[in-house]
């Protein structure tokens, strides 16, 4: 690829470096792999410390031929994902506290509010999606689903 | 009619959590692994046998956290619901062997209350159903000139319950357990395969799975690691001691409740499973899973649990572990 | 072998009372599939019980589990093809063709299709299962670990189509995926792997949790970005069924599909996802002239759909004839058995006529049942895409959220699951494709443990990966499926050159 911008090059390049820096640390963690004795001669350490090696070496061809790779979001893109995430997380935390309703209705109004909704339309979906989801999933199909204070 | 009523319990099984919400479900098994396993296996067997029995009204809900055979269970209860009085979590030999080997984080035997069992299987070791030996003498003899002739298959890895079944027997031939061409295979069925295809000459293994495949001669049982002749299926197949080895694995079921567990709930509950033990709607139940009787429950059971944890912690030191 | 065990079967099978029972354990199977996670062994673990205590005959309950079984595996599809999400294991490779169609209006089409031909590959499949399943059960003992490991050997050869102009992404895709299967405790010596000493960790990675980051979190953000420049539009749904023309062009496809995914479905140490993987990539390696799979190429889409449902039946074969599961599920089915105090095994066939017949019948009637059950249905699904995206994607975040979660009761494998989409989401953008990282993972546990148990019956001795003629076989079909695309090649410039 001789039209690649400098900016998928750079970006191609961080990649690979993070791959081969990631394949280095596996292969040396696979290597203090604690184990008292093996009936096979490979051995729980020989694939971690085989599979780097041959990552950190396709990390390399990667850095000297990146290839093609799409543009990256602009700051409101970014700031959308990190809102999504952000939230996301929080509420996975937060949900064996505050519940699965409230937390995925919590959630879901956040999604719906990303991709366009208003308020209204958005919390409407967020609480119906909860109640529904947890309906399916809780009361019919048995799993145990996290409750809140309010014993949902 | 069979459909109508299979129907009404369909309706009854979606109508009752809804019912259950305005009053907590009360009683509540945990199983450290996938549906369909070990674990689920010792939950459904109480639940079904407590509530036919009218110990307990509603069903017991099963619930499933897997993780490092039992260990996330075991880590959970202590953690964050220690002091739940309708919990119960199944448990098995193999969970004290994990935590003899330290293999359950940092707690250990004495973090939890063990309650009671509810039956328990025995090891056994297995030739395939054409081999020449016939007794465990036989084998513990080939083996011991020759053990590079016998690869052997288990279903666990280096240190479990099936790769300590066959140290002991290698023990006894003078072998050494590392020395052992041991594969560690998917579960009993694989294992029960492998010597069928001859891939593996000694399998080792659990009664209830491998006594079925001996019945139909697909295979052959040598030695039954219990105290006693097994009944039923199993009763042509000696024990070690009759053979003149000191060998035993009895591979109890069984539950415990968490550590913060009130006496009052926790003599409640061993009264409960003591009471069961006695009815013959358990009994059928515990056969109809290939188990066989072991009645231990509150003090004797945790007596059972920890003299388990230091005579495995023993074991493994001994295998070189 | 005669067949009147069948006979007395379809007599079983299609009494009304069971008929009705197939129906109700297809349709609460299909839904039970489509949901992410949630798969046949809940379904199967919650009627158990239930058929047991209500006194319904052995044949009936047996049925009704068959049902809820094949349901599934019809329903897996669904939310891979509308949503990107994999209902199951099996499903994960429907996506990879399927999901581009329902993007381009051709939901139901899609959806048709992957009915039709889970309904052949299944429906094989049971005709192979019903002449030749003491002979499969032969070739499952055959298996041990060095067969195992010259199979997947022969996996990773099919590989090789996968690798399109980039092919240094697509090995770095592969490797990732095995590091991931070596989290966790070591099968083999029961070494903890890079736990961390967190008992979550104790397991490794689950499949689910994996591809459901890979695939629906990834996409989640990818829809996303496009939302806030504005490029995402509401999707069409043409509606338009499968034309003739479609239906021959995936026939060929699914056959061979089918058996590759009954043999690799036979075998207990593999399981659906395997076989619809290497379905999947034979498929790519035999018809990808134009680069169109990956793109929405309904071969890409109908190879998974079939192997995966023969595999599910072939499944059924160790079980029935060995009495060893060849599968989670069947694991299941097979202590539904013991309830009834019934052995399985080679006997099986001539004790309970009555029960295998009934069991093999009802495949037979479950498949379709299933057919006239979906096709009307694939209409209402597919329009389900017609929501708007503010409702759409909601949805999407929160299956998959529940999908981990159901599963595992554990909020740190739903963060994990984040965290393997946000690293889907960077590589997707750097031109990465997921599905080499999804097949190095299928294959790497299976590849890792039957290497190394081989080797330790074995002593060391690298000898044992030659020493059955199965196992030659499979050096044999390796090397022909690493030379086939260059003899093709040759082979097409041969007939060019002398053309004119």
């Amino acid at each position: 690829m001789t039209d690649l911008s400098p900016a998928h090059r750079k970006a191609g390049r961080i990649a690979a470096l993070t791959i081969i820096m990631f394949a280095s640390v596996y292969a040396v963690l696979g290597s203090q792999i604690e184990y008292s004795f093996s009936s096979d001669p490979i051995g729980p350490r020989g694939f971690p410390i085989g599979l780097g090696v041959l990552l950190a070496a396709l990390g390399v061809w990667y850095y000297l031929d990146t290839g093609a790779c799409e543009d990256w979001p602009d700051r409101r893109g970014a700031q959308a994902a990190a809102l999504f995430l952000g939230l996301s997380v929080a509420m996975m935390l937060a949900m064996p506290y505050i519940g699965f309703i409230i937390a995925m209705a919590i959630l879901l109004t956040g999604v719906a509010r990303l991709f366009g909704a208003s308020w209204p339309m958005a919390f409407a979906n967020g609480i119906g999606q909860a109640v529904l989801w947890w309906l399916l999933f809780g009361p019919l199909l048995g799993s145990h689903l996290p409750k809140g204070p309010f014993g949902f | 009619m069979r459909l109508m009523s299979f129907a009404a319990s369909i309706a009854a099984i979606v109508a009752m959590p809804l019912a259950a919400m305005a009053q907590p479900a009360k009683t509540e098994c945990l199983a450290g692994a996938k549906p369909g396993g070990g674990f689920d296996l010792t939950c459904r067997l109480a639940g079904m046998a407590l509530q036919n029995a009218k110990l307990i009204k509603d069903p017991m809900a099963v619930t499933y956290m897997e993780g490092g055979v039992g260990a996330v269970a075991y880590n959970h209860v202590i953690g964050t619901r220690p002091n739940d009085p309708g919990l119960i979590i199944a448990a098995s030999a193999g969970s004290a062997l994990l935590i003899a080997q330290g293999k359950f984080g940092k707690h250990d035997e004495n973090a939890v209350r063990w309650l009671g069992s509810v039956g328990t299987d025995y090891g056994v070791i297995a030739v395939s159903a054409d081999s020449p030996i016939k007794t465990l003498k036989e084998l513990i003899e080939a083996f011991g000139k020759d053990p590079g002739a016998f690869p052997v298959g288990g279903g666990g890895a280096v240190g479990s319950q099936d790769w300590m079944k066959v140290a002991l027997v290698a023990k006894a031939s003078n072998v050494d357990p590392k020395k052992m061409r041991y594969a560690a295979l998917e579960g009993g069925g694989a294992v029960t395969t492998a010597l069928q295809g001859g891939h593996v000459k000694i399998a080792s293994g659990d009664a209830a799975e491998m006594g079925v495949l001996h019945e139909q001669k697909k295979l052959r049982l040598l030695v039954v690691m219990s105290n006693e002749r097994l009944p039923g299926a199993l009763k042509d197949v000696p024990t070690a001691k009759e053979q003149g080895f000191d060998i035993l694995w009895p591979v109890w079921r069984g539950f415990y409740v968490g550590p913060k567990v009130s006496d009052a709930d926790y003599n409640t509950w061993v009264e409960m499973f003591r009471k069961l033990s006695a009815t013959p709607e358990f009994a059928k139940e515990r056969e109809a899973r290939g188990l066989f009787p072991l009645n231990a429950f509150g003090a004797d059971f945790d007596k059972l649990v920890k003299s388990d944890v230091v005579k495995f912690r023993q074991l493994a030191k001994d295998a070189g572990l | 072998m005669s067949l009147d065990f069948l006979w007395q079967g379809f007599g079983v099978a299609l009494q009304p009372s069971n008929l009705l029972i197939g129906f109700l354990g297809c349709f609460l199977g299909t839904i039970i599939g489509a949901l992410p996670a949630v798969g046949p062994i809940n379904g199967i673990a919650l009627l158990l019980p239930i058929a047991y205590t209500s006194g319904l005959p052995a044949e009936s309950t047996l049925i009704l589990l068959a049902g809820v079984y094949y349901g599934a595996e019809y329903g897996g599809r669904i939310s891979s093809i509308l949503l990107n999400v994999p209902g199951d294991a099996g499903a994960v490779m429907t996506a990879i063709d399927g999901y581009p169609l329902a993007r381009n209006g051709d939901a139901t089409r899609a959806l048709a299709i992957s009915g039709i031909s889970s309904f052949i590959g299944g429906m094989l499949a049971v005709v192979a299962m019903t002449f030749l399943a003491p002979l499969f059960g032969l070739l499952a003992i055959k298996f041990g670990p060095a067969e195992y490991f010259v199979l997947m050997v022969f996996a990773f050869c099919t590989l090789g189509s996968m690798v399109g102009h980039e092919p240094v992404k697509t090995l770095i895709g592969c490797v990732i995926g095995l590091t991931l299967t070596t989290i966790g405790i070591d099968a083999t010596s029961g070494a903890y792997r890079f736990t961390f000493d967190e008992p979550e960790l104790h397991d490794g990675i689950e499949f689910i949790v994996l591809v459901i980051g890979l695939f629906s979190i990834s996409e989640a953000l990818i829809l996303l970005e496009r939302q806030m420049t504005g490029v995402l539009k509401p999707l069409e749904v043409k509606g338009k069924y499968p034309s003739w023309l479609d239906l021959k062009t995936i026939t060929w496809p699914s056959v061979r599909a089918t058996v590759i995914g009954f043999i690799i479905g036979v075998l207990p140490g593999t399981g659906a996802s395997v076989a619809s993987a290497v379905a999947y990539t034979t498929e790519k390696r035999i018809n990808n002239k134009d680069n169109t799979f990956g793109k929405g190429d309904i071969r890409g889409l109908a190879a998974p759909e079939a192997a995966n449902n023969a595999a599910a039946t072939g499944a059924f074969v160790p079980m029935l004839t060995l009495g060893v599961p060849g599968s989670g599920t069947t694991a299941v089915m097979l202590g539904a058995l013991m309830l009834y105090n019934i052995q399985p095994g080679p006997q099986l066939f001539i004790e309970q006529p009555k029960l295998v017949g009934g069991l093999i019948a009802s495949m037979y009637v479950g498949n379709v049942l299933l057919l006239i059950l979906n096709l009307p249905l694939v209409q209402l699904f597919a329009r389900m895409l017609l929501m708007p995206n503010w409702i759409l994607i909601p949805g999407i975040v929160a299956l998959s959220i529940l999908g981990v979660y159901s599963a595992y009761s554990s909020v740190m494998s739903v963060l994990i699951m984040f965290g393997i989409g946000i690293a889907g989401y960077l590589l997707r953008k750097l031109g990465f494709d997921m599905a080499p990282i999804v097949l190095g993972f299928v294959l790497g546990k299976v590849m890792e443990v039957n290497l190394r148990n081989a080797l330790a019956l074995s002593g060391g001795e690298i000898g044992i990966f030659f020493s059955s003629p199965l196992a030659i076989i499979l050096w044999g079909l390796a090397l022909l499926v690493v030379l086939l695309p260059w003899w093709l090649r040759r082979r097409a410039s041969a007939l060019a050159a002398g053309s004119p």
